[in-house]
């Protein structure tokens, strides 16, 4: 634990010692910081000129057909990567772009996890909710969580115990939660995504679920938002804009960011399926709750959710 | 009578500061701060609030004082029955649209201005003071956001390379109430998603139908289906959209003109040209699950 005093600059230079250790509150700040100057700086600017640019597209085959990968994706991974791997060299790295499947795994080492760019749909369409979303987990944790939308120029950022940055500047989360009341599904604005897969068992639980959770014999929740980002939904749901986000099918990199964020506002990242209480950041499903003053309540809302899920997703 | 040109643009002006100056500056100040005024009646998600109401009467003595002869139909003082739209020019006006959102605090509710002559929309304010957005329009004037003309970039409309909104709207009975309005939109909303159906590249939903029509309007979205909304909600983006090259058709299969209080809409961005709006309307409709069927 001797490292825990020592700068960040020599914490990497630091390579032959084990990586499961700790890094310490003022370590994953400067982590925070780095990486917050990195998506506003290069990253954001990248998305803003070229969204609603690319209309020749590849459309990935199979079940993501309709999920689109551009050139840009993959420049902007590689621009992260690079920069990340020279000011931390140490630390894995686990992108959208360069994930194998079966191949590529999460340890307990640091680890970077990112999607260069999320809302990849819109993004194509320039619907203005595509962002950056830089996460780390240390021990398979989300620690430190940056997310930048640069289309509303909206960055918001955290770390494990440092709390939330919106734009740079703290941000009250606990004031914003008193003022939003009780945490109720049936007084809840729920974020729901039919993603990308549109066929087989997991879209047939997708739309039960949903009727479900709106009808006035189910969940009868206030209302769905669907944003087309998993990132930003989790961010809409730090600043206390939405309840709850369920989805099946996204990724590690997808959420890690926002789980982090969520997590220091008091929020929670559970399982979709019923009894998941305990879910890994690459469970690829996921139902995150906000924040809120009784922790008894948010375990209720979860019990209530899942009691609308009709079916079992499944990803495996 | 007819009104000019001129006179349009300087009603949508007119509209504008007064969006802009009286009612913004309201919904912002006061959005996610009511949430004492929940109403848990069943059915009851559609959620009137007090300040609602105030917005609207601010609104109509505004508008009153301006054009005293224009006639005035507003969300807070419809009467069931009794309102009626006619050739006269209507201001048709949604002091706040997004009524949850603004509860929420959830950054899509506005304010939406809209005017009828001869029951076509040719007035448009919408404005969302949370982002910012002034959407503007009038007939034969072209359309504006914040001052900036409207260009929609022309490209391909295609069912399938869509991303179309849909929303969840406030009527969620299976069919207990002798219309089975709900369990068709979730039966079309699986269409449109199904890889065996029109496979659209997504769908969207942020809970206001005048954001909704203004975002068509710009061609972020590509088109907009809904049913169960009111003209108030639809008047002024209707009206943006035209001018910006969209269209607007009725939401169920082979009605291409409808009034502006059909309450059942689809609504479609320009950057293309009328036959391929046809063809993507054509396409659409063939997707639809039965019969929406609503009541003025």
């Amino acid at each position: 634990m001797f490292i825990i005093a020592r700068n960040l600059k020599n914490f990497n230079q630091d390579h032959h010692h084990k990586r499961s250790m700790t890094i310490n509150q003022a370590e994953l700040l400067s982590i925070e910081q780095f990486l917050s100057t990195l998506a506003r700086d290069q990253v954001g600017p990248i998305i803003k000129s070229k969204s609603g640019t690319q209309h020749s597209y590849d459309a990935k085959s199979g079940a993501r057909a309709v999920d689109i990968v551009t050139e840009i994706d993959k420049q902007v991974e590689k621009l992260i990567w690079t920069a990340v791997k020279e000011k931390y060299p140490t630390f894995k790295f686990v992108g959208e772009e360069s994930y194998v499947p079966g191949k590529t795994a999460i340890t307990d080492d640091p680890t970077f996890i990112i999607d260069p760019i999320d809302g990849t749909t819109n993004f194509v369409h320039d619907f203005p909710f595509s962002c950056t979303s830089l996460g780390l987990t240390i021990n398979k944790v989300p620690v430190v969580g940056v997310i930048y939308n640069p289309h509303l120029d909206l960055l918001i950022s955290a770390s494990e115990n440092n709390g939330v940055r919106v734009n740079g500047i703290d941000f009250d989360f606990k004031a914003k939660i008193q003022s939003m009341g009780p945490l109720k599904l049936s007084k809840s604005v729920v974020a729901l995504q039919p993603g990308s897969a549109r066929e087989g068992p997991n879209f047939k639980t997708k739309i039960r679920t949903y009727e479900n959770l709106l009808s006035c014999d189910g969940g009868f929740v206030h209302g769905f938002r669907n944003l087309g980002s998993s990132a930003m939904t989790m961010a809409y749901i730090c600043l206390g804009y939405l309840d709850s986000y369920w989805d099946g099918g996204c990724y590690a990199w997808d959420v890690c960011a926002g789980w982090c964020i969520l997590k220091e506002t008091g929020g929670r990242v559970v399982g979709a399926n019923a009894g998941e209480w305990a879910v890994a950041v690459d469970n690829r499903t996921y139902l995150a709750v906000r924040g809120c003053e009784n922790p008894q309540e948010q375990e209720q809302y979860i019990r209530d959710f899942w009691k609308c899920v009709e079916g079992r997703l499944d990803y495996k | 009578m007819a009104l000019t040109k001129e006179q349009l643009k300087e009603i949508e002006t007119n509209l504008v500061e007064v969006a802009s100056k009286q009612v913004g500056p309201i919904i912002k100040e006061k959005t996610g701060t009511h949430f004492e005024s929940f109403d848990d009646k069943a059915n009851q998600v559609d959620l009137v609030t007090a300040v609602d109401k105030k917005i609207e009467s601010i609104i109509k003595d505004a508008l009153s004082k301006l054009y005293p002869d224009f006639r005035f139909v507003g969300e807070e003082t419809y009467k069931p029955g009794d309102t009626e739209i006619g050739a006269e020019p209507t201001f048709i006006v949604d002091p706040i649209d997004g009524t949850t959102n603004f509860i929420h605090g959830y950054p899509y509710s506005c304010t939406s201005l809209g005017l009828v002559e001869n029951g076509k929309p040719v007035v448009g304010v919408v404005f969302n003071p949370h982002l910012n957005q002034m959407y503007h329009a009038s007939a034969g004037n072209g359309a504006f956001l914040n001052g900036k003309p409207i260009k929609v970039a022309e490209r391909d409309l295609k069912l399938q390379k869509s991303i179309i909104a849909l929303e969840a709207g406030s009527e969620r009975s299976s069919g207990s109430s002798g219309d089975d309005n709900f369990d068709i939109k979730q039966a079309t909303y699986k269409n449109l998603l199904s890889d065996q159906g029109a496979y659209i590249h997504g769908s969207r939903s942020c809970g206001s139908a005048a954001m909704n029509m203004c975002m068509v309007a710009t061609g972020t979205l590509d088109a907009y289906w809904e049913g169960g909304c009111w003209a108030w909600d639809v008047c002024a983006g209707w009206s943006i959209l035209t001018e910006a090259g969209g269209i607007v058709v009725g939401g169920n299969p082979n009605e291409w003109e409808v009034p502006v209080d059909d309450r059942c809409y689809l609504a479609v961005r320009g950057g293309s040209t009328y036959p391929s709006q046809k063809t993507f309307v054509e396409g659409f409709w063939s997707h639809v699950a039965g019969k929406l069927k609503y009541h003025w």
